[in-house]
């Protein structure tokens, strides 16, 4: 499988080169666009050339699908994590582990806002989270504590016992008065002319 | 689509696919946690032409004549996923069994999101 992929890898860069010379080629003059028509001409002269040509074509195109659907394939199934049951497979979305993770934001007050990121490695579980803080946290504390809480919440939800590694990322802290100056901005909004007519 | 078929005394019994899915999805949906039948981009497409079916859950049959389902599905906030994805199992494999006597061989489940119960 990996043979095919690196085959394919090189067949598009291959053409992707080819396309790339052929444009260098005309711009630089070399190839006139006579000599472009006598080949097109040449080709669909005879049968057999239009016959090779067509079939040339059905194999590219089925090339590409496989191609395709190889690369898509692989990037479902990393998407997910998968344990075997004895009824059959049971796969979770990793997208389903953000979902929880994204609940915990609920759990702790300082937490504005939480984005986690959750990729299925071989060494395990690596959830990367963006958090927005509030200014009264204690970011070493509160830090640990989401860790120690996002670790729990996955094994317990998941009943997995891989490693879970949690990098988490500060990307903000909302002072009291910008916090004041939102929640204001949401509850009254401004209306054009809004004050129009009152004495 | 392909379907089910039991010969009797009197003549012959088709299964459609649907039927098994629609049994499956009944089964899923009795087992407290499980909060709504994941979608695909089929049944999606389906739904916004108002065809109410259950095309997501996929129903295969092999050449031994056993079924072989996948169910995606949305689970509730706060259950523990392979729980409730074995209770599944064996809720939609004692459904199926009991309504349709066909012989099961996978029941694949596929957890595609968790929402607030």
């Amino acid at each position: 499988m990996r043979i095919f992929t690196v085959f394919g890898i090189l067949f598009y860069a291959g053409i992707i080169i080819l396309v790339g010379l052929g444009l260098i080629v005309l711009s630089l003059n070399i190839l006139q666009p006579q000599d472009i028509s006598n080949l097109l001409t040449y080709t669909q002269h005879s049968l057999n050339s239009r016959i090779i040509i067509g079939l040339a074509g059905v194999l590219l195109i089925l090339i590409s699908f496989s191609f395709a659907q190889l690369i898509l394939g692989r990037f479902q199934r990393e998407k997910t994590i998968a344990f075997t049951t004895a009824s059959g497979e049971v796969t979770i979305a990793l997208s389903a582990v953000e979902d929880l993770i994204k609940r915990l934001a609920g759990i702790i007050p300082e937490i504005k806002e939480l984005r986690p990121d959750v990729i299925a490695t071989k060494k395990g579980i690596l959830v990367d989270l963006r958090v927005v803080l509030k200014s009264e946290a204690n970011i070493p504390e509160l830090t640990a504590r989401l860790q120690e809480i996002t670790k729990s919440k996955i094994q317990e939800v998941l009943g997995l016992e891989e490693q879970i590694i949690t990098r988490i990322h500060v990307a903000k802290i909302i002072t009291v008065e910008e916090k004041k100056k939102r929640d204001i901005e949401k509850q009254e909004p401004n209306i054009p002319f809004g004050d129009y007519g009152r004495v | 689509m392909h379907k089910e078929e039991t010969r009797t005394d009197l003549g012959l019994i088709k299964i459609h696919k649907n039927v098994i899915a629609s049994i499956a999805s009944l089964a899923a949906m009795e087992v407290d946690g499980v909060k709504q039948i994941g979608k695909d981009l089929r049944s999606g497409l389906l739904e916004l032409i108002d065809r109410k079916t259950v095309a997501s859950i996929r129903v295969e049959f092999d050449k031994n004549e056993e079924v072989k389902i996948e169910i995606p599905l949305v689970i509730k906030y706060g259950f523990n996923i392979p729980e409730i994805a074995s209770e599944v199992q064996e809720n939609v494999r004692h459904a199926l069994e009991k309504m349709t006597n066909l012989c099961i061989k996978d029941i694949n489940i596929n957890i595609q999101g968790i929402e607030r119960g």
